[in-house]
C-alpha cells in the first residue's frame, strides 16, 4: 500500500465519512474490469453511544405459600357443684379442708413448682392428631393447681404420674399397693377425661360395701361431678343403665350381672369408660361376672387393684382379656404375661413412693396351743386324715377344706373347754392398745369367732363388722369407731372389711387366724397402713406352732419366686400368692386325685 | 374486652418456631383459655429461603421469615384469636410489625438502660416488648390480672415445642 492509500484509510477509519477509495490493482484483462473500477458506495447510520446501563430481570419479594395443619381441642364439660355435702360434714369444713391444702401446697410450693407431670401419648395413640392432644395438654400440677378444678389436697408425686398414665390410656391396670391411693387418682383422671370431653359417659364396678367409699370419694375429689348408683327397682334400675345423660354410673358387680342380663341386646348401655374396682373379682375369666364385664361396650378399660394375681399368674389374663389386650379364648404364657404387665400395668409399692409413711412392723407371734386345744387339734387332725384317706378317688379339694377349717377354729378356740391361747395373748396385748388410748382391728374368717371375741373383750368396748350388720348400720360403726375414745378395738371380717375402707385412726391390726391368700391378708392390713396414717402400724399374726397354720405359711412363702417371674418384682404382691388344690392336699401330705388336679378355682374360704 | 369476644378472660397464643435441618424451618402456635388448657393448635409445614432470599435477606431474613412469614400465616390462620402472643425468641417480634396484636417475648436477662426495648415484669416473668410497639406494655398490664398469678408462661411454649418435635418425627417417618 503507498503512503497516500494508507493516509485514506486512515481517514476512512477515524472519520467515518466519504472517502475516494481509489485501489489501483493490476487486473487481468477480462470482462469484469468496469466493474471494478466503479467506486463502492458503503451505507452508514449514527449509533450514540449508550449512558445508561441495561438491567437483570427485576425481582421482587414475595411471600412464600405456606401449608398448615392444626387441630381444635374439645371445649369438655362445665359441670357446677352438684349441692351435696362435702364428706367432712359441711361446705365450711371443706372450705377449711382447701384452705389446709393450699397452706400444704404452699409450703413445698419450691418443689411442686420444678416438677411437671406431663401426659404422654399413649402407644395405641397412632393419628398425629391424637398425638398431639396428649402433649398439648398442660402440665398436671397446673392444670389441678386450683385455676379451674381445686383439690381437697395436694397429690403426692407418683398420685400425679398415675393420672398421667391413667389419662392416656384406654387400656390400662392400676395395680398400686393397697392405700397408695388408686381411687383418688382414678376419680381425677375420670374428672379431667369429662372436663376436657374426652368421655361423657362413664360407669363404675366396686364392691357393693365399697359404693358408699366411692360416693364419698367424688365429693371430696371432685365434688362438680354428679353421680348416680344403680339402686332400687328393676324398673328404676333398667331406665339408670340406659339414661345417656349420666356423665357416672356406679353399679355393684352383682347388679352388673344381674340387670345387663335382662336388657335387650338391642339396648344394652355403651360406655366412654368402664372402671373396674378391685377388679381380681374377675379373675375367673369363665365367671359370669367376668364374661359381663366384657361384655359392656365401651371405649376406654380401666381395672383397680391392688392384688392383680391372687393365685395363679394365669388371672392376669382374665383382667388383660378385659381390658383388651389379649383376645378372648388366648391364654398368654409366663413371657407373654410378663410383657403385658410391663406394658399395661402400673403397680408402684409403698417402699418405694411413699418413704414418709410411719412404718409397717410385721410381726408374726408363734403361740403354743393350751393343753385342751391341743388334744382337741391332735383328735380332729388325726380323725380328719383318716377320713380323707377314707375317701380314696373320690377325694375332693372340699374335703380338704372342711378338714383345714376345722383345725383353723380349733386354733381359734377350742369349742369343748372354750381354751384360746389366742384369746389369752390377744386380752394381754389390747390391755397395753387400751391404755395407751391407741386403738386396734382384728380380723377373722369367722362372723362367730367374731361374736365370741365380742363376748369376751367387753372391757375394750369392742364393736362388731361384719356380714351380719346390716348394711344401713355399717357406715356408723366405722364412724363411731374413728370419733369415740372409747372404743379400742373394732372386729371384722376378711369378707366385709378387708377392702376400700380407710380406717387410719388404728395403729394396731391383729390377724386373730391367717386367710388362705395373703394379698387379703394384705388388703386387711392396708386399712390402716396407708395415706394419713401418722403412727407406725403394728400387725400382730397369730400362727399357733405345729398345727395347719404354720404349715400353710410355710408353702406361702415358697410360692414368692413364681410370681416374681411375672410381675418382675419383689415387692409384698409376690407373696400374696394363694394356695393350688396340688399344694392344698399337700398339707396332709395326700397325693392330689386326677380330678382334683385340674381344679383352677379355689372356693372363696 | 379480649380479642376473642370475652370481657373477663384472656386467651393468649404461644408461638414457637423449630429448625429442622435441611428442610428449613416450621413454626406452631397453640392458642389456650386463662389457665393455660389447649383450645386450638396450628403448625406449618417447612419453610426454607431459597438462595435469592438469603443472600438479599442478610441479616433480617430470619426476623422477616420466622416473624413475618410464619408467624403471620398461622396468626392468619387459627380460628380462635389469641388476645396476645406469648414468644421466647426475640426474632419473633417482627411479628408485631405485621399484626395489631400485642407480642410479648419472655426473657430472663435482667433489663437493660440502653436496652432500646420495652420491658416490665408482671410476675414471675420479665417481658420484652416490641421497641416500635411500646404501648403494649401499657395495653397488657391493664389485663395481665385476668391471668392467674401462679400461671407460667413459659411452659406452654414448652408444648409447642414438643408438638412441634413430634410433628416433624411423623412426617419424617412418613
Amino acid at each position: 500500500m503507498t503512503r497516500a492509500e494508507a493516509s485514506t484509510a486512515d481517514t476512512l477509519v477515524a472519520g467515518c465519512g466519504h472517502a475516494d477509495l481509489s485501489l489501483s490493482a493490476a487486473m487481468a484483462t477480462s470482462g469484469f474490469n468496469s466493474a471494478l473500477r466503479r467506486n463502492p458506495r458503503p451505507s452508514h447510520r449514527a449509533v450514540p453511544l449508550s449512558v445508561v446501563p441495561g438491567t437483570a430481570p427485576a425481582w421482587f419479594p414475595r411471600r412464600p405459600s405456606i401449608r398448615c395443619t392444626g387441630l381444635t381441642l374439645p371445649c369438655g364439660e362445665q359441670f357446677l357443684p352438684t349441692g351435696d355435702e362435702p364428706p367432712n360434714g359441711s361446705r365450711k369444713n371443706a372450705a377449711k379442708t382447701r384452705a389446709a391444702c393450699r397452706n400444704r401446697t404452699r409450703r413445698t410450693d419450691g418443689e411442686s413448682h420444678n416438677r411437671r407431670t406431663r401426659i404422654r401419648p399413649p402407644s395405641d395413640a397412632v393419628s398425629l392428631q391424637d398425638r398431639l392432644f396428649y402433649l398439648l395438654q398442660p402440665p398436671l400440677e397446673s392444670w389441678l393447681s386450683g385455676h379451674e378444678m381445686v383439690l381437697p389436697f395436694a397429690p403426692f408425686p407418683y398420685q400425679y404420674e398415675g393420672i398421667a398414665w391413667l389419662f392416656g390410656r384406654n387400656a390400662g391396670l392400676l395395680a398400686d399397693e393397697m392405700g397408695l391411693g388408686k381411687t383418688m387418682q382414678a376419680i381425677t383422671a375420670v374428672r379431667l377425661l369429662l372436663r376436657s370431653g374426652q368421655v361423657s359417659r362413664v360407669l363404675l364396678i366396686c364392691p357393693k360395701p365399697l359404693i358408699p367409699n366411692w360416693k364419698r370419694e367424688f365429693r371430696l375429689w371432685a365434688e362438680e361431678l354428679p353421680t348416680v348408683t344403680v339402686e332400687g327397682s328393676s324398673a328404676k334400675r333398667q331406665m339408670l343403665w340406659t339414661m345417656p345423660s349420666i356423665p357416672i354410673l356406679i353399679a355393684n358387680y352383682e347388679l352388673m350381672v344381674r340387670d345387663l342380663r335382662l336388657i335387650s341386646d338391642e339396648n344394652q348401655p355403651a360406655f366412654d369408660l368402664v372402671v373396674l374396682d378391685e377388679a381380681q373379682r374377675i379373675k375367673n375369666r369363665d365367671s359370669l361376672t367376668a364374661q359381663t364385664a366384657r361384655s359392656i361396650e365401651r371405649r376406654r378399660s380401666w381395672a383397680l387393684t391392688g392384688t392383680p394375681i391372687e393365685n395363679r399368674p394365669d388371672e392376669l389374663s382374665s383382667l388383660f382379656e378385659f381390658i383388651k389386650v389379649v383376645p378372648a379364648h388366648v391364654y398368654p404364657d409366663l413371657r407373654r404375661l410378663s410383657q403385658l404387665a410391663e406394658e399395661h400395668i402400673l403397680r408402684r409399692t409403698k417402699d418405694l413412693v411413699l418413704t414418709d409413711i410411719p412404718p409397717r412392723i410385721d410381726r408374726d407371734t408363734e403361740l403354743q396351743l393350751t393343753d385342751g386345744q391341743q388334744e382337741a387339734y391332735r383328735i380332729a387332725e388325726k380323725d380328719g386324715v383318716i377320713r380323707l384317706n377314707k375317701l380314696g378317688d373320690s377325694i375332693t379339694v372340699q374335703h380338704v377344706f372342711e378338714l383345714i377349717l376345722r383345725l383353723k377354729q380349733i386354733t381359734n378356740h377350742d369349742p369343748l373347754t372354750g381354751e384360746s391361747t389366742k384369746l389369752e395373748r390377744l386380752t394381754a396385748d389390747m390391755e397395753e392398745i387400751s391404755a395407751s388410748g391407741s386403738k386396734a382391728i382384728l380380723f377373722s374368717q369367722w362372723t362367730k369367732t367374731l361374736d365370741w371375741l365380742n363376748d369376751r373383750l367387753q372391757p375394750f368396748h369392742p364393736l362388731v363388722f361384719h356380714g351380719g350388720v346390716p348394711q344401713r348400720r355399717r357406715q356408723a360403726v366405722l364412724e363411731q369407731f374413728r370419733s369415740d375414745p372409747k372404743i379400742h378395738l373394732l372386729l371384722m371380717s376378711y369378707g366385709t372389711g378387708a377392702v376400700g375402707l380407710n380406717l387410719q385412726c388404728a395403729s394396731y391390726v391383729f390377724l386373730f387366724d391367717r386367710w388362705w391368700n395373703p394379698a387379703v391378708e394384705d388388703q386387711a392390713v392396708n386399712r390402716t397402713h396407708r395415706i394419713g396414717q401418722r403412727n407406725p402400724v403394728i400387725i400382730t399374726r397369730y400362727i399357733c406352732l405345729n398345727t395347719i397354720e404354720e404349715r400353710i405359711d410355710r408353702v406361702l412363702r415358697e410360692k414368692r419366686e413364681l410370681f416374681e417371674q411375672v410381675l418382675g418384682s419383689t415387692d409384698r404382691l409376690s407373696q400374696s400368692s394363694g394356695l393350688n388344690a396340688e399344694e392344698i392336699f399337700g398339707l396332709f401330705d395326700l397325693k392330689t386325685p386326677g380330678t382334683a388336679s385340674g381344679l383352677s378355682e379355689l372356693p372363696a374360704l | 374486652m379480649s380479642a376473642n369476644g370475652g370481657s373477663e378472660k384472656l386467651c393468649p397464643g404461644f408461638l414457637a418456631t423449630l429448625e429442622v435441618e435441611g428442610r428449613g424451618h416450621v413454626g406452631g402456635l397453640l392458642v389456650t383459655c386463662h389457665s393455660g388448657r389447649p383450645l386450638e393448635f396450628q403448625c406449618t409445614t417447612p419453610v426454607k429461603p431459597d438462595r435469592t432470599q438469603t443472600i438479599l435477606y442478610g441479616q433480617i431474613l430470619k426476623p422477616w421469615l420466622l416473624g413475618e412469614i410464619i408467624g403471620g400465616t398461622l396468626l392468619e390462620r387459627v380460628s380462635i384469636k389469641p388476645d396476645f402472643l406469648v414468644i421466647r425468641d426475640p426474632l419473633l417480634l417482627e411479628l408485631r410489625n405485621h399484626t395489631d396484636t400485642p407480642v410479648v417475648c419472655l426473657t430472663d436477662d435482667p433489663p437493660s438502660p440502653e436496652a432500646p426495648d420495652e420491658t416490665s415484669e408482671p410476675g414471675r416473668r420479665n417481658l420484652r416488648y416490641h421497641a416500635a410497639h411500646q404501648a403494649d406494655a401499657e395495653r397488657l398490664a391493664s389485663q395481665m390480672h385476668l391471668i392467674p398469678v401462679q400461671a407460667d408462661l413459659q411452659e406452654p411454649l414448652d408444648r409447642v415445642s414438643a408438638a412441634l418435635a413430634e410433628t416433624v418425627k411423623t412426617v419424617l417417618a412418613r
